[in-house]
């Protein structure tokens, strides 16, 4: 297109050159009615747009113009006649601005302001132009000396006819002489800018006469199609949409009211210090806590000892078989760590048990019931009571002094002489045997038909009988020791003959003569277990505990009677005593012992021992305090004063206790047990009644041997020495000296 | 039917004071583990009633103690933080990004500071209560912050910079007593207002956190720990009039150093915080435990920090003039420490302690655990360095007295400075005196590391190495031990000991002669008792008095034994004289003792082997000399 253009342009000049162009110009003898026409509607009716658009209007009549440019242009008529066309729009254009011009101004202002003038004067009605004949055949006024009237209805009058060299001499000498077109119907030259010639170029080219408009700008959807895919529905948008919402509104009040009340608050609140004075100055443990209950603390873990060093002695560090011997060891025996030793810090590994440990310190912590347990944190020697010094008890027995040889059995039973010159003893050997105290010499042996139970030595001096039990018989010996006349005792142990008479079948026992014996002989239905003798030397009691009703029996020595004090017993007796000076008889059942009142023939005491099982008993010379042995190995003091209970029960030995005794002088008592141990005690009783007895163990006895299961069997102190015999089941007697 | 149900209500009684776990669940409606979790925060324990109502196997907490959890405010955020997680995730299901945002930025949150004000309502109970915490701390200062066991990195970071702040503290008033270096860690005791309290830090190595353990029990611990140590640096920093938190030197800290990072905000902090009740009178911030002190420490510090100011400028001046000006800084730092505590009245252990490494300089091998030699000696009045970017001086230093060191070889060697092994710090602060160093020195096996918290004469077996200690002490008490100059020649060690030894000797002979002049006194004055015929209830008196002597009864006990020439000891009979009880308790003492006696029997045995063993080793070597001599003999 652009070439074509170019062409066209040189054409027109070429022809200007020719003349021919002149003729053409000037030989165009009007525009077309119907054209002018429009022309001047156009600018009448378009009032406000600039003259641009005017012109576009005018491209659709083009048309019409082509037919009279024909005849001028033969060979390219296109093309001049396109330009004529254009010329011609222009010409419209160019008539109304003279008509403005006419109107704003008489005088004819220059071209360059003409512009400005244009563009003011848009708002006027009707731009007449400078000829007013209307649209009229041009050819009308061929003939006459004017072309038209002007607005004020004068003539105007035509141009001098340049003659055609002056008029090709100014074509070819000004150079903007080709932009000039002759105005037929104003009978006026007019020249074109180089705007409006480029604006023909432009319709020639069949392209919108303005650059700066562009017909193909890029497409822009002002609509966001973002997410919203096709609607659901074509429903037209609901009223509600364009009112405001009643419940939004309400919500916004709530806001409102929360705001202003503080409820919501908008500003974030301020940081506060992480990290603030907590306790005050007050350097003091508190024992209250919130809940009212004692605080206590959680135990503190044991602190390290030299085995936990990375580096311990050699001897904290077990040798490889002591680690074996660990696995043979129960999971809860074993040691739970085992020391190591390295040669520098830098080989110490990491502790693999580390965070096991703190994690079972926390589950302590927090699953581990706590209490208060006191611990006792004492020297355990002080649990041992404070007793006085056994040297500063002296007398007592200590060491072995004597010991008695001859038994062949197991010595049951040894009883001492009131004069304490003689000691008789009894043994499972069927022999009784009498020593002299000072020398262990033995004096005697009387051999029996039956192993010896118990043997009582007669309290009175001057008589010097022993009563021996012998299974179900009791002999009274007389073993000529006694100081009064022999007479006296032999008639004393002849048989009562009254005795014989009242021999029958209801009687408790037999009084009999011993055949070949010097002895008087009881004979009990059961077998007599013990005998002990009133201080008195009158009145002695058997114990047979299998003899029910008739377990203890209370013979009468001078009168050669026997009598059963109880019509019922409660128990299986194992001992019974007389109360050294008072009328009282002591009955040891297995776990009782009953103080009976023989006056009054009632019992006047039940003595509660605590004990499983009572072996032996013996009674303090004073009458007020008691010893009883058991089984378990534990005497039980009782102080009658008291009460009923013991005073001390005294846990010594580890096997059943055999036999206790008093000293009937010295403060003195001893137990004898089968661990084949006596003891030997310092039993103070005071006279003064608000003393309690004092109770100092004072020493240990050793010396006999176990034999057969049994140790010492029997124990008794030396009548008027602090002297001690034990006689044992090695069939040996001792005497301890102190 | 509530007749009845009010009949079934105990009223007194353990049915009535205790509950069982399952019941207390019900009653605080509350599921096991959120029951844990407030128990631990509240620190309530199950409690053993007298008589178990329901059964053996079942827990027991106090009544008294499920009421206090049901008025906790924490349940109230426990419920609070539940119904939160569920909305999150309801809105994560749908989708609802803006709604999730919204809610992750109004978390609820929670503080456990009552707590603590609750479960120590005094400053001294949570010091008594210190060694788990600051255990706990220290482990997690060094566990891995990984995702796959479930520690936050936070956590992780807290705890650090937790424990890091004690030590500083720590470091800072001398208040170091022990430390052990076990297999397991190492052991610190420290004594904070007279309550001692006993930490353990593992070794510097990577930990691995066993499976079948449950880190949500340990991390729930470790949220009240932290909450509590904050809270107790905060006072113990207050006391010292510093500002807490302290700011930790970013560099130092990166390289690892941050202990020292900490002590040097705190020597910085100090001084600007002495500046400033220089200006004001009737600031009052240091030593708030006693306040008839408070005055006269608040006008001494005011003068000193006039004083220090003055030198601050001169030494500042000068070091621009002389020295590059890093080096000079810190070390202006430590002499400002030293002025500062200079006139706080502290007891004489603390004197001692500060003094320990006063004047020594020492420079730590990369190859030794640094925080903790850092941390003993900065209490013990050393000035460290170690090898690395930022550290206070060069290892080139001409002033270093000691480089520790623990490896086989060193390349280069400084004669100005003895090359010790880590364990001779530990021992020499253990020990409070300078241990001659021959023994610890570069590529030597050290001698045993002993147990400070061990009271050897109790326990009844003396180590061998215990004895040597002790003789240097008592030499140390005599004064007679040289400056720790001269102290690494053999021969005045061995001179040192021999005098020390004739010390011992000579007092221990003036004790004996001391003693037997008691006795004579005590049997003659008994003498005169008997003449006079005191009964024996007198004498249980006089004896009676002896055991409150307590040291003479043995004595006494001694020369009696020949006269009543008894083999038997009277205790022996007396114990028939002990009531049941306390019969069976002495049975059971007597267990214990014989257990004990029976492992010192062990150690003594073993050691016996080891010496027979290391004669043996001597012993061949011996004989192959005569046997090559008689050889030589024999041929010659």
């Amino acid at each position: 297109m652009r070439s074509s253009e170019k062409k066209q342009v040189e054409e027109s000049k070429k022809a200007a050159s020719n003349g021919a162009v002149v003729s053409d110009i000037n030989g165009v003898p009007s525009v077309p009615d119907s054209a002018r026409e429009d022309i001047s509607n156009a600018t009448s009716e378009s009032e406000d747009e600039d003259w641009h658009n005017s012109s576009s209007d005018n491209d659709g009549d083009s048309s019409s113009i082509s037919d009279n440019t024909d005849e001028s242009s033969d060979e390219d008529d296109e093309d001049t006649k396109a330009i004529n066309e254009a010329m011609l729009d222009y010409m419209g254009a160019l008539e109304e601005r003279r008509q403005r011009e006419a109107l704003g101004s008489e005088e004819e202002e220059p071209r360059s302001a003409r512009t400005e003038v244009e563009s003011d004067s848009s708002e006027d009605e009707v731009v007449p132009s400078r000829n007013t004949i209307g649209n009229v055949p041009l050819h009308w006024y061929k003939d006459e000396q004017h072309i038209g009237y002007d607005l004020a209805g004068k003539k105007i009058k035509k141009k001098e006819k340049q003659d055609q060299i002056d008029s090709f001499l100014a074509h070819t000498d000004g150079s903007k002489s080709w932009r000039k077109i002759y105005d037929e119907y104003n009978d006026e030259e007019v020249e074109l800018t180089k705007e409006e010639v480029d604006m023909i170029r432009r319709i020639r080219a069949g392209r919108i006469p303005h650059a700066e408009v562009n017909a193909y700008e890029p497409y822009v959807d002002w609509f966001d199609w973002d997410g919203k895919g096709h609607p659901l529905s074509n429903a037209p948008e609901p009223k509600r949409r364009f009112i405001p919402s009643k419940w939004e509104a309400k919500k916004v009040v709530k806001l409102v009211r929360a705001i202003r009340n503080g409820w919501i608050k908008l500003d974030k609140p301020k940081e506060k210090p992480k990290f603030y004075l907590l306790w005050g100055d007050d350097l003091k443990a508190t024992e209250k806590t919130a809940n009212g209950l004692t605080y206590i603390p959680p135990p503190k873990p044991k602190l390290p000892g030299h085995e936990e060093s990375y580096n311990p002695p050699v001897e904290y560090i077990p040798t490889q078989e002591e680690i074996n011997s660990y696995a043979l060891m129960y999971e809860e025996d074993r040691p739970k760590f085992i020391p190591q030793g390295f040669q520098s810090l830098r080989q110490v590994p990491a502790y693999s048990e580390f965070i096991k440990e703190r994690f079972e310190r926390c589950l302590d912590l927090y699953l581990c019931p706590r209490s208060r347990k006191k611990r006792i944190d004492i020297d355990p020697e002080s649990l041992i009571p404070k007793l006085p010094k056994p040297k500063d008890l002296q007398p007592f027995p200590n060491i072995c002094y004597l010991e008695y040889h001859g038994h062949t059995g197991p010595v049951v039973s040894i009883a001492v002489d009131p004069s304490g010159m003689w000691l008789a003893s009894g043994s499972m050997d069927q022999t009784v045997r009498l020593w002299e105290v000072q020398t262990a010499r033995c004096c005697r042996v009387w051999s029996l038909d039956g192993p010896v139970r118990h043997i009582a030595w007669n309290p009175r001096k001057d008589l010097g009988i022993l009563a021996i039990s012998l299974q179900s018989k009791v002999l009274l010996l007389d073993l000529e020791l006694g100081t009064s006349d022999p007479d006296e005792v032999s008639k004393l142990l002849a048989l009562n003959p009254s005795v014989m008479d009242n021999d029958g079948d209801g009687a408790l026992v037999t009084w009999m003569k011993h055949e070949n014996l010097k002895a008087l002989e009881v004979k009990h239905s059961q077998e007599v277990l013990s005998i002990t003798w009133h201080h008195k030397g009158d009145y002695f009691t058997s114990v047979a505990p299998d003899a029910n009703t008739r377990a203890v029996l209370v013979h009468q020595l001078s009168k050669q009677q026997t009598q059963n004090p109880f019509r019922k017993l409660q128990g299986r007796v194992v001992t019974a005593m007389f109360h050294p000076s008072r009328p009282f008889l002591f009955v040891a059942t297995k776990m009782h012992v009953r103080v009976y009142n023989l006056v009054k023939q009632q019992l006047s005491k039940k003595l509660m021992t605590g004990l499983h099982e009572i072996t032996s008993m013996a009674i303090h010379s004073k009458g007020d305090n008691l010893i009883v042995g058991s089984k378990e190995g534990k005497i039980c003091w009782f102080d009658m004063d008291l009460s009923t209970q013991p005073y001390k029960t005294i846990k010594n030995h580890h096997e059943d206790i055999q036999a206790v005794a008093f000293h009937t002088a010295y403060p003195l008592f001893a137990s004898c047990a089968d661990d084949s141990t006596v003891h030997v005690f310092h039993g103070m009783v005071y006279n003064d009644l608000l003393q309690n007895p004092l109770i100092v163990p004072l020493k240990i006895l050793h010396g006999h041997s176990k034999t057969g299961g049994r140790g010492i069997l029997d124990c008794c102190f030396h009548s008027n020495q602090p002297w001690l015999f034990s006689a044992g089941a090695d069939s040996v007697i001792k005497l301890f000296c102190d | 039917m509530a007749k009845e149900r009010k009949k079934l209500k105990k009223k007194e009684g353990n049915a009535a004071k205790y509950t069982t776990r399952n019941k207390a669940l019900n009653r605080l409606q509350i599921k096991l583990p959120e029951f844990r979790r407030l128990c631990i925060l509240k620190g309530i324990h199950p409690r053993e009633p007298k008589k178990k109502f329901e059964g053996s196997h079942k827990t027991y907490y106090h009544v008294k103690d499920i009421n206090f959890l049901a008025h906790e405010p924490l349940l109230e955020t426990g419920r609070a933080l539940k119904v939160y997680k569920k909305k999150i995730k309801k809105a994560q299901a749908k989708k609802n990004w803006s709604l999730v945002t919204r809610l992750e930025a109004n978390k609820p949150s929670y503080s456990l500071d009552h707590l603590v004000k609750e479960r120590y309502p005094s400053f001294i109970d949570a010091l008594r209560d210190l060694d788990d915490p600051l255990t706990m701390l220290h482990l997690f200062a060094t566990f891995p912050a990984e995702a796959s066991y479930k520690i936050p990195a936070e956590t992780v970071n807290n705890c650090r910079r937790l424990s890091l702040e004690w030590q500083a503290y720590v470091a800072r008033t001398h208040c170091l007593r022990k430390t052990f270096i076990s297999v397991k860690g190492i052991y610190y005791q420290a004594d904070v207002a007279g309550q001692k309290i006993t930490w353990l830090t593992p070794h510097v190595l990577s930990q691995v956190v066993p499976n079948d353990i449950d880190i949500r029990v340990m991390l729930t611990f470790v949220e009240f720990y932290e909450t509590l140590v904050g809270f107790v640096n905060f006072k113990l920093y207050h006391s010292l009039g510093l500002k807490y938190p302290p700011i930790l030197d970013s560099k130092l800290e990166a390289e690892a150093a941050e202990l020292y990072a900490v002590m040097r905000d705190l020597g910085k902090e100090a001084h600007e915080a002495s500046e400033k009740e220089k200006d004001s009178n009737d600031f009052n911030s240091l030593s708030d435990t006693d306040t008839n002190h408070a005055q006269e420490p608040v006008n001494t510090e005011s003068r000193l920090a006039e004083s220090r100011a003055r030198l601050a400028s001169l030494q500042d001046r000068l070091s621009k003039m002389a020295k590059p000006e890093g080096n000079e800084k810190l070390l202006g730092v430590t002499d400002d420490d030293e002025n500062m505590e200079e006139d706080e009245n502290e007891d004489d252990d603390t004197r001692q302690c500060k003094a320990l490494f006063k004047d020594l300089k020492f420079f730590l091998g990369r190859e030794v655990p640094r925080e903790s030699l850092l941390l003993l000696i900065r209490a013990f009045g050393g000035v460290a360095s170690w090898a690395g970017d930022n550290a206070p001086f060069e290892e080139s230093d001409e002033d270093i007295t000691h480089q520790i060191v623990d490896r086989p070889t060193q390349g280069h060697i400084f004669l100005s400075r003895e090359y010790v092994q880590p364990q001779w710090v530990y021992d020499c602060v253990n020990n409070r005196l300078l241990l001659p160093t021959i023994d610890y020195l570069l590529g030597r096996v050290p001698p045993p590391h002993l147990s400070p918290f061990v009271d050897n004469e109790k326990e009844g077996y003396v180590p061998e190495y215990a004895e040597t200690l002790k003789r240097l002490q008592t030499a140390k008490e005599g004064k007679v031990l040289p400056l720790p100059g001269e102290e690494g020649s053999k021969d005045t060690e061995q001179f040192l000991e021999s005098v020390v030894a004739n010390r011992t000797e000579s007092m221990e002979e003036l004790r004996k002669t001391q003693k037997q002049a008691i006795l004579e006194k005590t049997y003659q004055e008994e003498l005169t008792k008997e003449i006079a015929g005191i009964p024996f209830s007198g004498s249980i008196q006089t004896m009676d008095r002896d055991e409150v002597d307590g040291e003479h009864v043995v004595e006494k006990e001694a020369y009696s034994h020949p006269e009543t020439m008894d083999e038997e000891p009277p205790s022996a009979i007396a114990k028939a004289m002990m009531p049941r009880k306390a019969r069976k308790l002495y049975a059971a003492m007597q267990i214990g003792k014989q257990k004990k006696q029976a492992e010192i029997d062990l150690l003594k045995e073993r050691k016996r082997k080891s010496e027979r063993k290391q004669n043996k080793k001597v012993a061949p070597e011996i004989e192959f000399q005569h046997t090559f001599e008689s050889r030589c003999k024999a041929s010659g």
